[in-house]
């Protein structure tokens, strides 16, 4: 049961995010509309509002994430809600940091901040500092909460129950609720990368204030960036499922999902596969020992087979021929596994050597991951906020599908990033604020991906006002 | 057919059958009578089994396809040393290095095996080449520090570009050169 202090950093975390998604979702669409010549911003201004919509993106759904597993959790166990209370004031103040680097500092590096280019200062001198304080911010916030999540997890089951590791024997002594076994693998990779986050930091400030005496190896950062970047934004798909996991039989009236064999091992492979898929954002550097390449395409092949196939198989076993209850909130997740799906066949293409040197940063890359991103995880997350809504307040639950807005919905964003994929199978780069003369003919492709944002913030924007009566009503209550 | 429309066209076909799929599967939620799904079991098995095999499959196809084997026993006719730095890149037949910085018109014969040696000046670029319909033909990273070895093999005579495919600042999307293959 959760408590009303918790209810209430739920309903600030949910109200913030949200906020903050709308911005970000403009962001973007004015990069559309600048590549597609609508409208005319300076490169500077075109890589700092880059940097900040990538950063912001990943952030907001990371924090939204825990934000649910913490919620959630606390129908099995105790969380101190200080320290969700602390990463939301070091989250705003990161937050504040990184984008003053970027609006008024003009850092520009983008959200990679690929080694060396953040000390090939082309912005103003204190952004750099700034920007990789903001991040190392975060960081801690971010470090504690889940370590402060995972630690009471561990007061309460084995490490080995946590991986569900007994569901292996016939008779399991315990079940380990699925809500617990994937907050605990996500847990887990995001400690990790975070702690990896901290390595990258300490390099970059030992180069920054060894004032030349020291530099860093190129290859080594470029992979300790990928290491955190690929698993933080994996991880945090893997908190939006922990929810689905938990709410969508609930909602549909239906049994709850259990922890079996497989279900514990498809959870486990995830675990170790997912931590060494990042190499495969390192194929064109030749330069790279051959059994990463290898390993990183293998990893990336098997680190989708078993949540992915796993997580389908349950939601079609859920809901087939089966009476559905459905509402604003189910068909989300549902819509949420399909969006998953079709960007991870999107990224599996992506992942393929023989592919990505034909792929490798053109506009297929962000296909697939504002699929399973805009599409996927969102909707995940989404599903909780109008769930959680509806508990923090006596006003009348919504049931039924709005036809309307899930129409909008599902149009702006695959149309969206439909626009991508034909940019990525046509060669046209990304990260480009304008586009090459070789492709001025297809700048279309990037209005019109626009246009396709703008439905898809509309339906955003319907869904935000559906939930946010509900999130301030618990600011009231007693 | 071209492999960048080759794939473009298995992506969308995988994507329309698993949005029709999830289509029927949510239609079959509005029956009277419930009888959920025969069998789950034996289902989740085999399709768990044609999973796996397909992607068992595909990395036995395309693996021995990785740039990093392809052309490995032959002796480049050409080697093409390029060095990127914002927003240039350098190009010669001969090494090129902060101490010897050089750059001159390259031209390189088709239907021999050129190997481009690739590295950077300053900060992380890429060097991806194109033909002259814009079709991105292959490409490396250039990282400071490091050497990359491309090679490939150029069957159509003509003027190819180069374009930087590793954001390195706000010149990025002006970095460009050009070569020829006769």
């Amino acid at each position: 049961m959760a408590s009303i202090s918790l209810k209430r950093i739920t309903s600030t975390w949910i109200i913030t995010v949200m906020v903050l998604f709308v911005i970000a979702i403009l962001f973007g669409i004015t990069m559309r509309f600048n590549q597609g010549k609508l409208i005319q911003i300076s490169p500077t201004s075109f890589y700092s509002i880059m940097t900040v919509h990538g950063l912001t993106m990943i952030g907001i759904w990371s924090v939204a994430g825990l934000a649910a597993i913490h919620y959630l959790l606390s129908r099995y166990l105790s969380i101190p809600t200080s320290i969700s209370v602390f990463a939301f004031i070091f989250t705003v103040l990161g937050v504040v940091m990184l984008w003053s680097s970027a609006f008024i500092g003009e850092f520009h590096a983008g959200w990679t901040f690929l080694y060396p280019l953040p000390f090939k200062v082309a912005w103003k001198s204190w952004a750099t500092p700034l920007f990789l304080s903001g991040l190392a911010v975060l960081g801690v916030a971010w470090l504690v909460w889940s370590v402060g999540i995972l630690y009471q997890i561990l007061k309460k089951y084995t490490i080995t129950q946590t991986l569900g590791w007994q569901h292996f024997s016939t008779n399991p002594s315990i079940e380990t609720p699925p809500l617990i076994l994937i907050s605990t693998v996500s847990l887990i990779g995001i400690i990790v990368c975070l702690l990896s986050a901290v390595v990258l930091l300490v390099l970059f400030f030992a180069e920054y204030f060894s004032n030349g005496a020291y530099s860093n190896d190129p290859l080594l950062m470029k992979n300790i960036t990928y290491f955190f970047g690929h698993t933080i934004a994996n991880e945090t798909l893997y908190l939006g499922l922990a929810s689905l996991y938990e709410l969508m039989p609930e909602i549909s009236k239906k049994p709850k999902f259990k922890t079996t064999w497989y279900v514990a091992l498809a959870w486990n492979c995830t675990l170790v596969f997912i931590l060494t898929a990042f190499f495969h954002h390192l194929y064109m550097d030749f330069v790279q020992p051959l059994g990463f390449q290898m390993i990183g395409q293998l990893a990336s092949y098997f680190a989708s087979l078993p949540a992915a196939a796993v997580t389908a198989f349950s939601v079609a076993v859920l809901v087939y021929k089966n009476q559905i209850r459905w509402s604003l909130s189910n068909i989300l997740f549902f819509l949420g596994v399909m969006g998953w799906i079709i960007g991870g066949i999107g990224a599996l293409i992506d992942a393929t050597i023989s592919n990505n040197i034909i792929l490798h940063n053109t506009l297929w890359v962000p296909a697939h991951f504002h699929t399973y991103n805009a599409m996927g995880n969102v909707l995940f997350s989404l599903a909780f906020f109008v769930w959680v809504a509806n508990d923090f307040s006596d006003l009348p639950v919504d049931s039924g599908i709005p036809k309307f807005i899930i129409s909008l919905l599902v149009l702006g964003g695959f149309g969206f990033v439909l626009m991508f994929y034909l940019g990525g199978a046509m060669s046209i780069p990304r990260r480009f604020a304008l586009y090459p003369p070789e492709f001025n003919n297809l700048s279309w492709l990037a209005t019109l991906g626009g246009w396709f944002a703008v439905v898809y913030l509309i339906s955003i924007l319907f869904i935000f006002f559906t939930i946010l009566k509900k999130c301030l009503k618990v600011f009231s209550a007693s | 057919m071209k492999e960048h429309t080759l794939i473009l066209l298995l992506f969308l076909v995988i994507s329309i059958a698993i949005m029709g799929l999830f289509l029927v599967i949510f239609q079959s939620s509005k029956i009277e009578n419930e009888t959920g799904m025969q069998n789950p079991k034996k289902k989740r098995f085999f399709f768990f089994i044609i999973l796996a095999s397909i992607l068992l499959v595909l990395l036995s196809i395309t693996i021995p396809k990785s740039p990093y084997f392809q052309y490995a026993d032959n002796s480049p006719a050409k080697v093409v040393y390029i060095a990127a730095q914002q927003y240039v890149f350098l190009s010669s037949f001969q090494a090129i290095t902060l101490d010897n910085i050089n750059t001159e018109a390259i031209e390189v014969p088709a239907n021999e095996v050129i190997e481009f040696r690739v590295t950077s000046l300053d900060v992380n670029h890429g060097f991806a080449i194109y033909n002259d319909k814009a079709e991105l033909v292959t490409q490396t990273q250039a990282m400071p520090g490091y050497i990359n070895k491309l090679r490939w093999k150029f069957t159509e005579p003509g003027k190819y570009n180069i374009l930087c495919l590793e954001f390195c600042g706000g010149g990025h999307s002006f970095m460009r050169s050009s070569f020829t293959v006769k």
